[in-house]
């Protein structure tokens, strides 16, 4: 027992010591090599650092989501994305999560995810095609998906909520002309 | 594909992560053996096991845990994520995925070159028939060496070949084979330590924990730090091996000495030295074949000390290795 005991405090040292490295080792890449996917405090920090354009943010938000976003994330490299994700307004859990990545290139992975599809159908965006899915996030929740191409973009707005809020969130991010203008 | 798209997929999150939960668990395990003191190849290999089966679960058992985890929140507060440095782009245009890329391909290479063939070699040259070999006389060292020998014992042929050679095939009629040279070479204890070192490696071959460690081998095939922790499984097993034939034979110094004639009779029969990568590549071989062997050695002529309680220690060592690759996405 005595030679248990001896060793505990040498294999803590040490597995403090490796996560410090861990996080050195993590860090490394967004020092050497700017546009690497890293927090933000803001929208407006984002469109400042990152000069990512036109960046999409609802003007509309319903009272089941709590303003502001509890987080915002973005990259230039490997290519341009942009996460932002809301609390419910309770707080006790992400509601809300609109991802912004370039075409063609694989989504920012979200809180929320949607496990299983009940329905899915094509929706008229303001003049943009739009794609609208209902399922299930996880086991409990009704959950909603839309998402669309905005220029060299593409949208996704997933929410734990019936789609309704969603396509007016969605709704009140886009100008009525397709193309890339902000609403 | 897009090099992006590649790691942000399932399965190349998988080899990412798979590799990088197998660094960090080999540091973890390598730790825990300085910080304990475990000297007991038992003990050892059962610790080995953890980076060599852990790598192969952890993701998926993780995302079925969290399906949230790889999000983008969580891998912002990751301890560290693999995606960072895969995504760094050299000279602003070279992405160092391509290297990791290249490094598990290469060990792809290597496994089949080294591993796979050999033993599909092995296998073949162990066949009926495809050995020229007699059965030992009944008077002969051999004969008298496997008289000493507790339990069932398998059958043991002579080779025909004149070098030091002594190896058994594992598979449904296992058999030791050795060569006149080490009858020569040995005494009837070393000779007896040596066979009963081989009914260890049979004995053993047959664990059920044994087989999964090479299925698993062939399933990670492309993780660099799988097959050097392998190879590390290997030694103990070496290790644990001379430990069976010591409990075979109640003979420690036996079993040392039979490792010292063995390894003064390779030193012997070296070639001389030769320039080019060949030759380089065998002595970096042989180098640390010797090394091994003298670690087997000081092993069997040492006195084995307490060990701390490898229950409790192996729970530590577990818990945090899954509490740390947790958080290395």
């Amino acid at each position: 027992m005595k030679r248990t005991i001896g060793g505990i405090p040498v294999f803590i040292v040490m597995i403090v010591i490796l996560i410090g490295v861990l996080q050195l080792l993590n860090w490394i890449p967004s020092a050497v090599q700017e546009g690497a996917f890293g927090r933000f405090g803001s929208v407006e920090e984002v469109r400042a650092k990152l000069k990512i354009s036109p960046l999409l943010m609802p003007v509309y938000y319903p009272r089941s989501i709590r303003w502001p976003p509890s987080l915002i994330a973005a990259q230039t490299r490997p290519y341009r994305g942009v996460v932002t994700e809301f609390l419910k307004s309770d707080g006790s859990e992400t509601g809300l999560v609109i991802t912004q990545t370039e075409r063609n290139q694989p989504p920012l992975q979200e809180r929320i995810r949607l496990s299983t599809l009940r329905e899915r159908v094509t929706y008229p965006l303001k003049g943009r095609t739009a794609v609208l899915e209902v399922g299930a996030c996880g086991s409990k929740e009704t959950c909603s998906r839309i998402s669309w191409d905005e220029g060299a973009f593409q949208m996704t707005l997933t929410m734990l909520a019936s789609p309704v809020d969603l396509i007016a969130i969605a709704e009140s991010m886009v100008t009525d002309a397709a193309g890339t203008g902000t609403p | 594909m897009h090099f992006a798209a590649l790691f942000n997929s399932w399965p190349g999150m998988y080899l990412a992560q798979s590799f990088v939960h197998a660094l960090v668990a080999a540091l973890i395990v390598d730790t825990a053996l300085v910080a304990w003191n475990i000297g007991d190849p038992r003990i050892r290999q059962r610790f080995r096991l953890i980076v060599i089966v852990l790598p192969l679960v952890t993701f998926p058992l993780f995302q079925l845990f969290d399906p949230a985890r790889g999000s983008a929140l969580f891998r912002l507060d990751a301890f560290f994520d693999m995606n960072r440095w895969l995504h760094l782009e050299l000279w602003g245009a070279f992405p160092l995925g391509i290297l990791f890329v290249l490094l598990l391909g290469f060990t792809g290479v290597l496994f089949i070159v080294q591993e796979l063939l050999p033993i599909l070699r092995h296998t073949t040259s162990t066949r009926h028939g495809a050995l020229e070999t007699t059965r030992p006389e009944p008077s002969s060292a051999v004969a008298r060496a496997l008289e000493g020998i507790p339990g069932t014992r398998p059958d043991v042929f002579l080779l025909n070949d004149r070098d030091v050679l002594m190896f058994s095939s594992t598979g449904r009629d296992p058999a030791i084979y050795l060569s006149p040279a080490v009858v020569r070479t040995l005494t009837v204890e070393e000779l007896r330590a040596a066979i009963a070192h081989e009914i260890g490696h049979i004995r053993r071959s047959r664990r059920p924990v044994t087989i999964l460690v090479f299925l698993i081998r062939v399933v990670l095939f492309l993780n660099p730090i799988i097959l050097m922790e392998f190879r590390r499984f290997i030694q103990e097993e070496e290790k644990i091996c001379d430990e069976v034939a010591v409990e075979l034979t109640g003979n420690r110094a036996a079993m040392a000495g039979a490792l010292k004639k063995f390894f003064a009779g390779g030193e012997a029969g070296d070639p001389p030295s030769e320039q080019g990568g060949v030759r380089i590549r065998d002595r970096i071989e042989e180098y640390g074949h010797t090394l091994l062997i003298e670690d087997r050695i000081e092993r069997l002529e040492d006195t084995p000390a307490p060990e701390a309680n490898s229950s409790v220690v192996f729970g530590f060592v577990l818990a945090a290795v899954l509490g740390i690759c947790y958080y290395v996405v």
